[in-house]
């Protein structure tokens, strides 16, 4: 109650206030001035240029979208790598969490040590992570090969070869299911109420019914927020690419920041880089409007 | 009242505190010494190198402190320093120069050559011409990786060939191998004779510059789709008929550094290896019976190897320009170059001829010998300097796709030269342009 008389009266400080705040929060406004704002300014500047950081930018117009558009093959290339990628990894990636967070969902007894298990691998991750997959990966003596190759079974070439290079990929990525995502969905899970599913119960209805009438939709806009940022983090893939393959065999692995990262670090070409890094930001949003606009069909708030 | 000057007085504070951070700590010293940076490339093994030592202790005018980057960074570090107008005085790198010299990242080193009388015939050929970029010399030779033919004379006796014979003609590798391959019972490789694309240094492009390819015509018009070039990816494409292609991927993912390299595991007989093979092989397989010999060419054509160096140059806004050029003309003495490479576990190939030809460091020992001889040959690994990692991607790119005979050689090669001319285009446009706007170029600015 006194707080509330005390924030009423000062009116004629509201702007020494508001000053003060600012002050508390410039910081961050500065950093984000200097290093937030000021870069993505200059970086669509510099798309219109030709520029190679150590010399002056060369002003040439669109140039460089049109020769992206128009005739750059690895463009087109790295672009359909990069969805095949997204395409094939984030429904993979959210049914996989989803399943485990159903699992271990269940009252069972310990189920917080299973919880703690599938949790354990999303640890590790980035370059660390590659460097381990290229291992199990390896066609010769890569744990999956050699222990298929018991069965009577040779094993494909994982990353050596063009058309297993991306789901190799995609494979290693789901060694993380049980990560942060799963969390979040368990969180979810847990605040659907109970009584919904004794409805379905006292319908007839079996565990599969539960599963789509009742925690489906209850959970679709978690469900809805991580297909957009799973989206958004599979079209900015890099590490792995970069640290496992190069972008090989055939090209194959070439994904849209690895070709963006060769053009910017290994030929200087930052106008060339800037331009596409902003088309990946029109893509990203383009994905991301459409994803908004399906989502009216599936997602209940 | 108090209360609000403290608030905003404890801001003030708090963001000098942090601005402080942002501060660089200049050190001063007032002892009268030119105290200059240099900054040089590093594996795992952080050590000062030996010229850095030898060079502080002779002399008390200039001290040289050095600094280690990582492999991989050294490049962005690199480029921020020069772009941060207070770069290192003495930078460390591996080929190309033109990278950086094109870009005028250097200061250039003619006027002070001159000045000295220094002279430049101390270095081997090969590596003096990679330094100099429109006419002007950016860099001094450090240290070079040369190359030779290895191969195993222990599985050259088991498959029944002359263990003194090595190949001399790319035929005769052809039909070695095929005697020195062997399968297990599940028809899989347990060892191949020669593998075309495994190793450093391609096979195609030394096949290439035997056949007498340029690759690069006045500078400006790239001329990968000739004859020459169709005819040393042909011969790679070719190699597979006796293989299946897959199979060699495969047999290759087995390999790795060190104990795991396919030649020093002796799961491949015959190789082109630089230098570091010598101790490598020491270090990981003590036992290996060796060969090293000139490598191998194409019946009546002169045979070919590369080089590809470690220089050392002034990047463009050091300050201490004739104390930098001290220490580097001091790290290329002959004497400090025998010197370093005796300190060393591993051979350090000499940039200095003079020092690479000397008794010291050949020691009796054939095998060096042989890498010494083949620097004659040497090419320069800086294709199309402009367009340095575009050339190598696509060239490597197009032979993939042939050797999957996704394409044929001519037109796989033909879309690589398009792109790289396109490239070379645009790079000596932009080049064009900004001459006609800076002025760099002379020791004055």
């Amino acid at each position: 109650m006194n707080t509330f008389i005390e924030n009423k009266k000062p009116k004629a400080n509201y702007g020494k206030q508001t000053f003060t705040g600012y002050l508390f929060a410039s910081p961050w406004i500065i950093g984000f001035l200097i290093f937030g704002l000021y870069p993505i300014g200059i970086s669509f500047y510099y798309s219109l240029c030709q520029y190679d950081v150590l010399r002056i930018p060369q002003f040439i117009g669109l140039r460089n979208y049109e020769q992206l558009l128009f005739s750059d093959n690895y463009f087109w290339l790295s672009i359909w790598n990069t969805l095949f990628y997204t395409a094939l990894r984030v429904p993979l990636c959210i049914a996989g969490s989803l399943l485990l967070a159903v699992l271990v969902n269940n009252a069972v007894r310990g189920v917080k040590i299973f919880r703690t298990i599938y949790f354990i691998p999303s640890i590790v991750t980035g370059v660390v992570l590659s460097a381990l997959w290229l291992w199990i990966l390896n066609p010769q003596y890569g744990l999956i090969n050699s222990s298929i190759a018991y069965l009577g079974v040779q094993g494909p070439l994982w990353l050596l070869d063009p058309d297993w290079s991306k789901p190799s990929m995609v494979l290693m990525s789901l060694w993380s299911i049980g990560g942060g995502r799963m969390l979040v969905f368990l969180a979810a899970l847990q605040g659907i109420p109970q009584h919904l599913y004794e409805v379905v119960e006292m319908d007839g209805g079996g565990w599969w019914a539960k599963f789509k009438n009742v925690t489906v939709p209850m959970i679709s806009p978690v469900i809805f927020l991580w297909t957009i940022l799973e989206v958004i983090f599979s079209l900015q893939v890099f590490v792995e690419a970069y640290v496992m393959t190069k972008g090989g065999p055939l090209n194959s692995t070439l994904f849209y920041n690895l070709y963006l990262y060769n053009r910017a670090f290994e030929d200087f070409d930052m106008g060339y880089a800037s331009a596409l890094a902003w088309l990946l930001l029109l893509i990203t949003l383009g994905i991301t409007a459409l994803q908004f606009r399906l989502s009216k069909k599936w997602v209940h708030y | 009242m108090w209360n609000k000057i403290k608030t905003i007085g404890g801001i003030i504070l708090i963001s000098a505190l942090l601005l402080a951070l942002f501060i660089p700590s200049s050190k001063e010293n007032n002892d009268g010494k030119i105290y200059i940076r240099y900054w040089y490339v590093t594996g795992a093994k952080e050590q000062i190198p030996y010229h850095v030592k030898k060079f502080n202790e002779i002399q008390n005018r200039i001290v040289v402190e050095p600094t280690a980057l990582p492999w991989n960074e050294h490049e962005k570090k690199i480029l921020t320093a020069i772009l941060s107008e207070d770069p290192p005085d003495v930078i460390n790198l591996v080929t190309p120069v033109a990278k950086w010299a094109s870009r005028m990242a250097l200061t250039p080193l003619d006027e002070l050559i001159k000045k000295d009388s220094f002279d430049t015939s101390i270095f081997f050929p090969a590596l003096w011409n990679e330094m100099n970029w429109q006419k002007k010399i950016f860099a001094l030779p450090l240290y070079s990786n040369s190359y030779a033919f290895f191969y195993n004379k222990k599985l050259f006796r088991e498959a029944g060939l002359n263990p003194e014979k090595p190949p001399s003609t790319w035929q005769e590798v052809k039909d070695f191998a095929k005697e020195l391959t062997g399968r297990n019972s599940q028809n899989r490789f347990t060892q191949m004779g020669f593998i075309p694309q495994y190793g450093n240094l391609q096979t195609s492009i030394l096949m290439a510059w035997q056949l007498g390819a340029d690759f690069l015509l006045n500078d400006k018009k790239v001329d990968i789709n000739n004859p020459m070039v169709i005819e040393a990816v042909t011969w790679e494409v070719n190699y597979y008929d006796d293989y299946s292609l897959k199979e060699v991927s495969s047999f290759m993912a087995g390999f790795g550094y060190a104990d795991q390299h396919g030649f020093i595991s002796e799961k491949v007989a015959m190789m082109v290896l630089d230098n570091t093979f010598i101790d490598q092989i020491k270090l990981y397989n003590p036992n290996l019976d060796y060969g090293v010999s000139v490598i191998p060419t194409f019946d009546g054509y002169e045979t070919a190897s590369s080089s590809g160096s470690w220089w050392a140059a002034i990047p463009r806004g050091s300050k201490n320009i004739d104390a930098a050029w001290e220490f580097l003309k001091f790290a290329v003495q002959e004497e400090t170059q025998l010197e370093e490479s005796a300190s060393q576990q591993e051979i350090l190939f000499p940039a200095n001829q003079l020092a690479a030809n000397d008794p010291s460091f050949i020691k009796g020992n054939e095998k060096i010998k042989t890498l010494v001889d083949m620097m004659e040959y040497a090419h320069s690994p800086t294709i199309v300097p402009l367009v340095h990692d575009i050339f190598w991607r696509e060239f490597l790119s197009a032979r993939e796709k042939t050797l999957h005979k996704i394409q044929k050689p001519e037109d796989a090669l033909k879309q690589a030269e398009d792109v790289i001319q396109n490239q070379l285009d645009q790079a000596i446009e932009y080049d064009t342009y900004v001459r006609s706007k800076m002025n760099f170029g002379s020791l004055s600015d």
